[in-house]
């Protein structure tokens, strides 16, 4: 129930949030920081707990994943705030992490671990790839808020700041960043899934959906990777590059997660 | 605890009667000390600016200070008020406070959400303070007046978005730059719009200034008024491409910045952004440069289209802000009357304090021998009836706060009650 309590916290952070925002003038006040600062250690306490329940990484079942992913946006919001005093970003990305942890939370404590399950890479594996996910995730609202900032800009009608939007570098600098890192960290994700399950599975494994449709994901965000690094894409062709990228992050995650026998968290018929 | 304003402003006066009213800050620490040294006058602070003269005083209670306002201003001025009579405005109690904390949250000014303002009205305070001219009420309320001016600032936009051309142009530029330091500025066409612009950028953070014009000297004089480079006009298009920001204001007849040299210059960028602010008319960059990824154009007319919307943003602010003001005006005459009441609250209450323990006395051999349960009961039965008595008169008075017949007010009550000393 730790979890529940962060999200109490969450919530409240929210809620303070959204004054600012209207008011035009936003900072966000110290009340809002501080419940999220809060729900923050509340929400890693919780997954620490469940940690140490189950002696591995917490995040092998859909409620743990979801909750780490949810973890992690929220600590990523925080400190972007911290370094660029970011509000809007809050507006796009809190609401979505509160529900994705009252998802967690309704799961209850881990339920299912799918018998194929085992092993400390597998802990290192997933955490890599939801960390990799986080990353999109937020390259994907850079995209997103750029996209709003330009078409604001490009109207000559500005909307008086409806909500204070970063500048169009502030935007790109975090989509290239949280770019990097997302490449990284899948690409590390993929490297220790690829050794457990060389250890682990039999069989043709390598063509597993799941696998495979990671792989293509990858492939696209190195894409866009090379094109923002010399240049040739920037600005509006890399936003829409990177809501693109973010649905294939979702099919993958979410479809094939259902989809693929092996890999996939419901158990096996 | 009586207030009174008298000042002059763009409202009322047009610039050549303001500058006469004007008065140097030199001169202010010894009209101060003039200003409360006369008779019922206890406090002072005087305000003057280029846009208004605001002079607030607290007088004695029942002095009415008008009169001796007039005689400070006609020996200061060393001139007769009579001329000057149509331009003044006259504030008194609670107005003069709503007054102060307007004129500080920048509501009362020439373009509303104007910075200066509070720093101003700062030194107006620290003047009368230093000249020891404000040491009760008005002390309070200046200070509080600061205050709102901040509260103000803090909770609304009032003050935060550009109201000429050019600061315009750099609020556009930090939506697309954020941060200017580093970014490098290109004159193309010396012109005084156009040093403007450049002057803000500068003051926001830019740092290389390229310069060009079609007279190579003039390119030499402005470049070197910013600590810029001088760039020779044959060669200013291979040089544009380094510009992050393009001010153009040649006297061209034709379109100088043509879409594909903007096309060319992006890819050799690396598609980092160019902002080009186009004042000149007939305008030099071809409007479809906008339509370019990671170009942005604006000619005068957008950015006087920014500057109208950014105005009226500021009024609906101002809106938002004179509810703040009303809020704290209210705030502030409360505490003020907690304040100077407070003495008067203690003496009525210990005068009928011991009226009731006197009358409680007289009657202790009729009421006979009571148990402490019932003692207490009488006790608390008779403070209630003077508590209730009490309530209609402090009610009214703390209400009365700032109405000039507020002074009169007190005296009554303390008259009726018996508490005059």
């Amino acid at each position: 129930m730790l979890l529940w309590a962060a999200l109490g916290l969450y919530g409240l952070g929210i809620v303070l949030t959204i004054p600012p925002l209207t008011r035009r003038r936003p900072a966000l006040p110290r009340g809002a920081l501080a419940a999220l600062a809060g729900g923050l250690v509340l929400h890693g306490l919780s997954l620490a707990v469940v940690g140490f329940r189950l002696h591995h990484l917490p995040m092998t079942d859909v409620q743990g994943a979801v909750s780490f992913f949810a973890f992690d946006v929220t600590l990523a919001f925080f400190l972007l705030y911290l370094r660029y005093k970011i509000i809007s970003l809050g507006l796009f990305t809190l609401p979505f992490v509160f529900l994705m942890a009252l998802i967690a939370a309704l799961q209850g404590s881990p339920s299912f671990q799918s018998p194929g399950f085992r092993g400390g890479w597998l802990g290192v594996h997933i955490a890599a790839m939801i960390l990799g996910y986080t990353g999109f995730f937020l390259t994907f609202v850079a995209g997103v808020m750029y996209l709003i900032q330009e078409a604001e800009l490009k109207s000559k009608k500005p909307h008086a700041f409806h909500f204070r939007l970063p500048s169009l570098e502030v935007c790109d600098r975090l989509y290239y960043r949280s770019l990097v890192f997302g490449n990284l960290f899948v690409g590390a994700g993929l490297l220790t899934g690829f050794v457990w399950a060389s250890r682990t599975w039999h069989g043709s494994w390598e063509y597993d959906p799941k696998i495979v449709a990671t792989l293509v994901t990858w492939v696209i965000y190195l894409t866009l990777f090379s094109t923002r690094a010399c240049g040739s894409w920037r600005g509006r062709r890399s936003a829409y590059g990177a809501i693109f990228g973010f649905g294939a992050v979702m099919v993958t995650f979410l479809g094939v997660t259902f989809l693929s026998g092996q890999h996939g968290f419901l158990p096996k018929p | 605890m009586n207030f009174i304003l008298v000042g002059i402003s763009h409202h009322t006066a047009p610039v050549e009667v303001r500058e006469r009213m004007n008065i140097h800050e030199s001169r202010l620490p010894a009209a101060l000390t003039d200003l409360v040294a006369r008779r019922g006058i206890r406090e002072g602070m005087i305000l003057s600016t280029c846009n208004r003269v605001d002079l607030a005083a607290a007088s004695e209670d029942g002095v009415e200070a008008e009169p001796e306002l007039r005689r400070f201003l006609t020996e200061l001025h060393r001139n007769d008020l009579a001329p000057y009579e149509q331009y003044l405005y006259w504030r008194r109690g609670r107005d003069v406070v709503r007054h102060l904390f307007r004129v500080a949250c920048s509501l009362d000014s020439m373009i509303l959400g104007e910075p200066q303002i509070l720093g101003q009205f700062k030194q107006a305070f620290a003047a009368a303070s230093e000249a020891g001219a404000l040491n009760g009420a008005l002390h309070e309320v200046a200070r509080q007046a600061l205050a709102v001016g901040r509260r103000v600032r803090r909770e609304t936009a009032l003050g935060t978005t550009a109201v000429s051309a050019s600061y315009a142009a750099v609020e556009l530029a930090k939506k697309i730059f954020g941060s200017l330091e580093g970014k490098t500025v290109f004159i193309l066409g010396a012109g005084k719009m156009s040093e403007l612009a450049a002057r803000h950028l500068i003051s926001s953070g830019a740092t290389s200034i390229l310069v060009t014009n079609r007279t190579y000297e003039r390119a030499c004089e402005l470049a070197q008024a910013f600590g810029g480079t001088p760039v020779r006009f044959e060669d200013a298009f291979e040089q544009l491409g380094r510009a992050d920001i393009v001010i153009s204001s040649t006297g061209s007849r034709e379109v100088l910045v043509t879409r594909e040299r903007v096309e060319r210059m992006l890819a050799a960028r690396k598609q980092r952004p160019m902002f080009f602010v186009d004042i000149a008319v007939p305008r030099d960059v071809d409007p479809a440069v906008n339509e370019l990824n990671n170009a942005f154009v604006y000619d005068i007319d957008d950015l006087e289209a920014v500057v109208a919307s950014n105005r009226k943003q500021r009024e609906r602010e101002a809106a938002w802000a004179e509810e703040i003001v009303e809020e704290e005006v209210e705030r502030t005459l409360r505490r003020l009357a907690s304040r100077d009441l407070a003495p008067t609250i203690v003496a009525l209450e210990q005068r009928l304090e011991r009226i009731r323990a006197a009358e409680i006395e007289r009657f202790r051999g009729r009421l006979g021998n009571l148990d402490p349960s019932q003692n207490e009961a009488v006790d608390a039965l008779t403070r209630g009836i003077l508590n209730k008595i009490l309530h209609g008169p402090i009610t009214e008075m703390k209400n009365g706060a700032g109405d000039p017949e507020h002074g009169a007010l007190v005296q009554l009550v303390r008259r009726i009650f018996g508490v005059n000393d």
